[in-house]
């Protein structure tokens, strides 16, 4: 009973995306410039070089690297803060706490049909855009299900980290600061700003040191470097995103349990 | 179990910020611990049996929504105890949630982008509705209200009636023992409010739902409500049946007099010292006694005669003997003056309970 109200929560926001069709083709478009500015930047960044590769890297290494990682960030940014925010601060958390599910699953499936949506419309077609321009650059093999698998627990993972956040708006009763300030970390941290390769040593340290790199440069490394991995490293990869998994959900699950209790929801 | 709801000194308190003025008070909130405590709820304490349709009211502010959102198990008392289903709402909040159905009617929990029909399926397999319960519900729902026609509808394409009817729905769908409505007919227009009224009054009939109703319309209470439970500053001033409050108002009896042969061509000063002039005659007669006048829309002169005191007919000779009168007419007291009165003082309902 309990999977057919979780299915349920998918096909709400599966249908849900559906409705705003039209935010998709945006999604795409602002997608679309980003990549146009990220493509002039790098281009400087290695016209200033002698050397073709820069920390092991190529142009087109990079190139592939931050477009697929654009691509993963259209369908794995649920905006989960700011939805918490809002609806702590408009007093519409009311009705999602009074579901009969908690209010974390509710939340994580709430998000995953509009996911899943955005993979097959945005991440899919990059993935053949990309394979097609640079003549199948992306090693097609095992490592395709290591990258579904390492995609799901990074999102997870990020679930995680935004339904941390988004409980401290329970305090603050703010989400603006908040939340840039999250995503600055995360985006940064992860891999997905610039890849951790051009990262100075001890930073690169720190970096995968923290859960985030398992949320953009974990499922990426699956696609860039697919050739080079073993199915040992593979599997420690797995372990070691499924571990921050479930440490970051347990962390936000006691958290959201103590602080359940500020709650004074607006209204007298 | 002979309650489905009980309450029992409960009181909930906030702890506020005494915030400071400007942007320098701006500063010092940021380090203040000057906390101020709110007693939101004090000491409230009822019991409410199955079936029961209680009329929860009180003004803006009195601790009506807080009380609701202690029983849905949102809110956690800060001292006595709830017990909703037989269980403690707030320790149980998910498993409570199963029990009952909320409206706010501010608020939607329905998909606002979606059909309603969509909306009901979701609902069912959240709930986990069995397929024969949601059947028979629909077709009840059918038979009460024309729904069919809003299924294909979007909820954000909906008006306000509609959007309220259908959240209602929702909230009955997985047969709840218990539905709160916070506010189901706030800025529905008379026939809506009306279709409203006539539905939760056959839900509770056909489902012996509890229904838990707070409203500040009087229609809403004369049309659904046995009972009523009146709170202010988070304080119970009345819980028994409207009967019994109608009654102990019932020696009031209120006296229109038409003074003028039109009235409502009156100006404002001219309406207000012809009451003047009714009201310095009843007093030179009845100085002991008390009145409370006011004037009616129509421009007629309201006496509010409590006949305990003194006769109605008495004080209309009186009035009759002093200056013309061109017709009268009488009126029982109203539940809205009644409510007002308790409002406006809190004294007199002591002695009433």
């Amino acid at each position: 009973m309990r999977i057919k109200a979780y299915g349920a929560l998918v096909r709400a926001s599966v249908m849900d995306f559906m409705q705003f069709r039209l935010a998709a083709f945006v999604m795409l478009l602002g997608n679309i410039i980003y990549l146009i500015v990220i493509y002039n930047l790098w281009r400087a960044i290695y016209a200033s070089v002698d050397n073709a590769t820069i920390n092991g890297m190529s142009f087109n290494d990079t190139m592939i690297y931050l477009v697929l990682a654009s691509a993963q960030f259209t369908f794995m940014e649920a905006y989960l803060v700011w939805e918490m925010g809002r609806s702590i601060q408009s007093g519409k958390i009311v009705l999602n706490l009074l579901k009969p599910i908690s209010y974390d699953k509710y939340l994580l499936f709430g998000i995953e049909g509009g996911n899943l949506c955005a993979f097959v419309v945005t991440f899919i077609p990059t993935f053949i855009i990309v394979q097609i321009i640079t003549k199948g650059a992306i090693h097609m093999g095992v490592n395709l299900l290591f990258y579904l698998a390492a995609a799901l627990f990074g999102m997870i993972i990020n679930f995680a980290i935004d339904f941390f956040v988004g409980t401290i708006c329970l305090y603050t009763e703010s989400t603006w600061g908040i939340n840039i300030m999250k995503e600055v970390v995360v985006l940064f941290l992860s891999g997905a700003t610039v890849p951790l390769a051009f990262f100075p040593g001890t930073l690169k340290k720190i970096a995968m040191f923290l859960p985030f790199h398992a949320i953009y440069n974990t499922p990426l490394t699956f696609l860039t470097k697919g050739e080079e991995l073993g199915l040992g490293e593979s599997f420690i990869m797995l372990g070691e995103q499924i571990l921050w998994a479930v440490v970051l959900l347990i962390i936000g699950k006691i958290f959201w349990k103590l602080s359940e209790r500020v709650i004074t929801v607006n209204g007298g | 179990m002979e309650y489905v709801i009980e309450l029992k000194n409960v009181d909930k308190e906030f702890k506020v910020l005494n915030r400071h003025e400007g942007l320098k008070g701006s500063f010092q909130d940021l380090f203040s611990r000057d906390y101020k405590i709110i007693k939101a709820v004090n000491n409230v304490s009822m019991n409410i049996k199955p079936g029961e349709i209680v009329g929860y009211l009180g003004p803006n502010g009195a601790g009506k929504s807080t009380t609701i959102k202690m029983m849905t198990g949102v809110l956690q008392p800060t001292r006595g105890e709830i017990v909703v289903n037989g269980k403690i709402p707030y320790k149980n909040r998910t498993a409570n949630a199963q029990n009952i159905g909320v409206v706010f009617g501010q608020r939607s929990q329905l998909w606002w982008s979606l059909p309603l029909i969509e909306s009901f399926k979701l609902l069912k397999d959240i709930y986990g509705i069995s397929d024969k319960d949601y059947k028979d519900m629909l077709t009840l729902y059918e038979s009460l209200v024309d729904i069919k026609e809003l299924y294909s509808k979007p909820v954000r394409q909906m008006s306000l009636g509609q959007r309220t009817l259908s959240d209602i729905l929702a909230a009955f769908l997985h047969n709840p023992p218990i539905v709160f409505l916070d506010e189901p007919t706030i800025g529905l227009d008379v026939s809506m409010k009306a279709k409203i009224r006539n539905l939760i009054k056959a839900l509770n009939k056909e489902k012996n739902t509890t229904v838990i109703l707070t409203t500040h319309d009087m229609g809403d209470v004369d049309a659904l409500c046995e009972r009523i439970v009146i709170i202010d500053k988070g304080t119970m001033l009345y819980d028994n049946d409207i009967e019994h409050l109608r009654s102990f108002f019932g020696a009031y009896r209120t006296l229109l007099i038409k003074t003028k042969k039109r009235p409502e061509e009156l100006s404002e000063e001219e309406r207000k010292s012809e009451l003047e002039s009714v009201e310095t005659i009843v007093k030179e007669d009845f100085a002991d006694k008390d009145f409370t006048f006011s004037l009616s829309d129509e421009g007629w002169c309201s006496v509010l005669i409590d006949e305990s005191q003194v006769r109605l007919m008495k004080v209309l000779n009186h009035i009759q003997e002093k200056m013309k009168v061109y017709d009268v007419r009488l009126e029982e007291i109203s539940t809205e003056s009644v409510i007002r009165k308790i409002y406006e003082d809190a004294e007199n309902l002591k002695k009433a309970n």
